[in-house]
């Protein structure tokens, strides 16, 4: 079995590589703490947290801080491989806990935006495509211009005083109502409410940008040698357009997805402190406010960590739909 | 009898800003069943518009102007949408010049053979693949049971026109137009494909409307040739007669350029280098009412460029020239 | 082979002035390229001159905060009853000035780690793209974050932060590019002439490597305002700097009593981020005539 081989390769080489990248990304973090201006102890122990002598002599023991630095930082290296990325002085747990605390709320936010962006803004490009000099497609340009423009900041602030004061027809803050202790499906239906705004926000830079590309990778199918194949073979429209030519044309649209997962990973930051989304947003934006280092490094190492696996999982999803990938060169 | 495939008048054009420009202009042949015509002439001289008229293919902007084309005795030109994908592939179908491109590279050879065959003739997805895997068997691919799941990347060019023949034969058309069916392959496949094209063809009974540079091709596998330029037909006739006394000035230069072939040459025993003719076909737009290979012509006369060129007339019971002064007999 | 190469670095360097000259003829025959180009012009005017013309210092309290836009001061106070057009005029500067400065960075960085990658190939390039693809995993904004909260909240470091997260791209350009170019009989002959990699590298294969690395750095100005605008938002701004980002940053926690404290600086970055962009796109289409259809 040649193929199995090459597969069991390619895949201890796919972890040696991850491996590498996490090395590296904890390696950065150490020189970061170690080049920040001021005491390491008190990097780590946040300057607006209980950096109290006692905290600070007690960081500097568990640290090794008074050992050399290839010491340090193995120390370092061994606190993270134990899934420890340090603890937060200011709100008093560990980082992985309060990561791990937040990280299913971000996740709703990022995957519904995804979903959205890749649906509306799919299907967008892809009606587009069929006029390529036709209204629809004017106003896929026009608006993935405007919308790739605009901050995703400001487009939230801005709905969200639109629907806070002009039309008040859905909540502009946080995840549920905490007056009205809902459960069940009248809980997920309070979600839901409460994650329009949020996930819109978040999702109108990529419906613009997948419009824009899906509407030019599907004239380019639609003008393939293939697709003359299909008409010719008497397929409907509808399967040659919705088969022969999307299969094709959704192998960029998987690409840029996956490169994007950070992108949007750090949208939603940004999205989350405008609605009040009780997400790893808000993490990041009390950790900044409170000088929280342990807890910014560990979200840094947290957010690569992601990245790699979704770039793991774009990899695969791109063999299942593209087979020239699947096979690979040996043949 | 009436024939497979007969055009008469097909005249197509492409609508510019400018205003309309003729592609093709008055063509008309016919074909019966189980032969085989040759549309031969330079790049540009409207062949493969011809082929995508009958599947009714124009690429935007190309339309039909006027004529009819009768597969079978029903105009396609005129039968609405939904009948003519009941033809597509089923009574009529068509293999492409660029095997390489023509396949979907997401779908397994299996997937894109059974499309058609479920389409039109509703087999079941076991009974589709049995009927795939016979064809891929019926133009010889090898180890044809893995090729059904294989992805066309995975095979040559050679294997993935011998897959487009398959598909293209799989519902056993009436017509089957191959259009430059071996220009991207190499030179020893391309017999290959010439003779399994003329073996299933003899066992199917299909009218092959067969486009090619490969005169060689021509004067082995059909019936009959139509020489075409500048979207014109400038003579047609019985493959023979017409290769071996060309009367149109253009025909005679293209057999001149056919090294293997020169069948006037050599049977004069006269050996003549390889010619080419001068000059370029002229570009859509900058074609006149006269003879338009008259500026490149070596007979030509004042007359030439004078008046319209004149309609196809016979010099024999079915060789038609549309020529000022045809080539002699005794020439050839 | 030893025997006789003339001085054969011609061709490339030739061939390259009539081109850019196509393509500046192109650029400017493109009217949304053109508009993008006033746009960018004129927000430059406005920061540079505007903060004199108008007179109005941002940092003054001229009268009582949240007034709406109306007649004195046009466009509104904010939370501190500072002029938000003399805000927008002041600021213009920061933002822009980050915007064009990150902007080199990101191409310095990006153009040497791509070059000497395309350039040499084999390990070094190996090394290379492994330390962008290194970059590549940090989410920018966080990692940039991250750089600004333990470097200090000011304008330099925000400016060398951003330039430092955004470069792997144009890395990744710059190499295909040089890996596209080396292989190119002119770049062949210079080398076979006895050209040293530098020169190779910088007056051989760079200037024609030049067209889509330009695209892209006018592309990064717009996304380094995005940038400044983002950190700002998020209370890393520079407070001691007027900027787009920082009034936005100031006045979020007011957005709903005073949409127009958020409204005008959000409109300021998305004119400049939309100027660049529709410069960049005319600037794409001018070097790459054969996709304007498209």
């Amino acid at each position: 079995m040649k193929g199995g081989a090459a597969l069991w390769a390619r895949a201890a080489r796919q972890i040696v590589n991850i491996v590498g990248l996490l090395l590296a990304v904890v390696v950065l973090n150490f020189l970061l703490i170690q080049t920040a201006p001021g005491d390491p102890a008190q990097v780590i122990g946040g300057e607006m947290g209980g950096a109290s002598p006692e905290v600070l002599a007690q960081i500097r023991a568990q640290y090794g801080l008074d050992r050399s630095l290839p010491e340090q930082l193995f120390t370092y290296l061994g606190k993270v491989a134990h899934g420890d990325l340090g603890y937060s002085f200011y709100f008093n747990q560990p980082v992985t806990t309060l990561i791990l605390d937040r990280l299913p709320a971000t996740m709703l936010l990022v995957v519904a935006a995804l979903v959205l962006a890749v649906v509306v803004g799919g299907g967008m490009g892809v009606l587009a495509a069929r006029k390529p000099d036709g209204a629809l497609s004017r106003f896929v340009s026009v608006v993935s211009t405007a919308a790739h423009a605009a901050p995703v900041f400001w487009t939230g602030l801005m709905l969200l005083v639109l629907f806070s004061s002009v039309w008040p027809i859905l909540p502009v803050a946080g995840m549920v109502d905490p007056a009205a202790q809902y459960s069940g499906l009248d809980h997920a239906l309070d979600v839901a409410r409460h994650m329009v705004l949020p996930t819109v926000t978040l999702a109108i830079v990529y419906i613009a940008q997948y419009s824009r590309l899906m509407r030019a990778s599907m004239i380019d199918a639609l003008h393939a040698d293939y697709v003359r194949t299909a008409r010719a073979k008497g397929l409907s429209e509808r399967v040659v357009v919705g088969k022969h030519a999307l299969r094709n044309a959704l192998i960029p649209l998987v690409t840029m997805v996956g490169m994007q997962f950070g992108q949007m990973f750090a949208g939603a930051v940004l999205v989350e402190t405008v609605f009040s989304w009780p997400g790893l947003g808000r993490l990041v934006f009390d950790s900044i406010l409170r000088r929280d280092y342990p807890t910014l490094l560990g979200i840094l190492f947290f957010s690569a960590l992601l990245v790699i696996l979704v770039n793991l999982v774009t990899d695969l999803v791109y063999r299942l739909i593209d087979p020239r990938i699947r096979t690979g060169r040996a043949a | 009898m009436i024939p497979i495939l007969s055009v008469r008048d097909l005249t197509v054009s492409l609508k510019r800003a400018s205003g309309t420009v003729p592609v093709l202009e008055r063509l008309s042949f016919e074909l019966d069943r189980g032969r085989t015509i040759a549309l031969v002439g330079e790049s540009g001289c409207g062949k493969s518009m011809t082929a995508l008229a009958i599947m009714g293919l124009l690429p935007d902007g190309f339309a039909l102007e006027k004529g009819s084309i009768l597969l079978d005795g029903e105009d396609v030109t005129k039968v609405p949408p939904a009948r003519l994908r009941a033809l597509r592939g089923n009574a009529m179908s068509m293999i492409f010049q660029e095997p390489m491109t023509a396949l979907n590279p997401v779908f397994t050879v299996g997937d894109q053979i059974c499309e058609a065959l479920r389409l039109h003739q509703g087999l079941g997805r076991q009974a589709a693949m049995e009927r795939a895997l016979a064809m891929l068997k019926a133009v010889q691919i090898p180890a044809a049971e893995q090729r059904l799941h294989a992805y066309p990347h995975a095979l040559s060019g050679g294997m993935r026109q011998r897959v487009m023949i398959a598909m293209a034969l799989a519902c056993r058309p009436k017509l089957l137009i191959a259009d430059e069916p071996t220009t991207a392959l190499d030179v020893t496949v391309q017999a290959q494909v010439f003779d399994l094209l003329k073996e299933l063809q003899e066992e199917m009974g299909t009218a092959i409307v067969l486009i090619t540079h490969d005169l060689g091709a021509v004067a082995d596998i059909t019936d009959t040739v139509a020489v075409l330029y500048a979207g014109r037909c400038v003579e047609h006739g019985p493959t023979l007669e017409v290769m071996e006394a060309p009367r149109h000035p253009y025909t005679r230069g293209l057999m001149a350029c056919s090294p293997h072939l020169r069948l006037g040459a050599a049977a004069a025993g006269v050996p003549e280098p390889l010619q080419e003719i001068p000059g370029l076909v002229p570009p859509l737009g900058q074609r006149p009412p006269s003879c338009a290979f008259a500026p490149r012509c070596a007979r030509a006369t004042d007359k030439c460029s004078a008046q319209d060129q004149p309609p196809l007339a016979a010099i024999s019971p079915d060789h038609e020239v549309s020529c000022w002064h045809p080539e002699e007999r005794a020439v050839a | 082979m030893s025997a006789s190469l003339p001085t054969t670095q011609t061709g490339a360097p030739q061939g390259v002035a009539s081109p850019a000259g196509t393509a500046l003829r192109l650029f400017l025959s493109n009217p949304i390229g053109l508009g993008g180009l006033i746009i960018l012009v004129v927000l430059v005017f406005a920061a540079l001159a505007g903060p004199q013309l108008y007179g109005v210092d941002s940092l003054d309290i001229v009268g009582m905060p949240f007034q709406p836009p109306g007649d004195d001061p046009i466009l509104g106070t904010d939370y501190l009853g500072r002029d938000i057009l003399a805000g927008l005029l002041q600021g213009g500067r920061a933002s822009l000035a980050v915007g064009f400065t990150s902007a080199l960075i990101t191409v310095v960085i990006g153009v040497a780690f791509g070059s000497l990658a395309g350039f040499f190939g084999g390990a070094a390039d190996t090394l290379l793209m492994k330390i962008t693809e290194f970059f590549q995993t940090l989410p920018t904004l966080l990692f940039a974050m991250v750089l600004v909260t333990l470097f200090g909240q000011h304008l330099v470091v925000t400016t060398i932060a951003i330039g430092i997260v955004s470069w792997p791209p144009t890395a990744r350009l710059a190499r295909a590019e040089f890996l596209r170019l080396r292989g190119l009989e002119f770049v062949k002959a210079a080398r076979a002439s006895g050209a040293a990699p530098a020169y190779l590298i910088w007056r051989v294969i760079l200037p024609n490597a030049a067209p889509p690395i330009v695209v892209s750095a006018t592309l990064a100005v717009g996304t380094a305002i995005l940038f400044e605008g983002a950190l700002s938002f998020l209370g890393l701004g520079d407070p001691n700097v007027m900027s787009w980002g920082l009034m936005l940053g100031q006045n979020r926690a007011y957005a709903l009593d005073a949409w127009w404290t958020v409204m005008f600086p959000g409109a300021a970055i998305f004119l400049a981020v939309l100027g660049t962009s529709l410069v960049g796109d005319a600037f794409n289409d001018a070097i790459n005539p054969r996709l304007r259809k498209r």
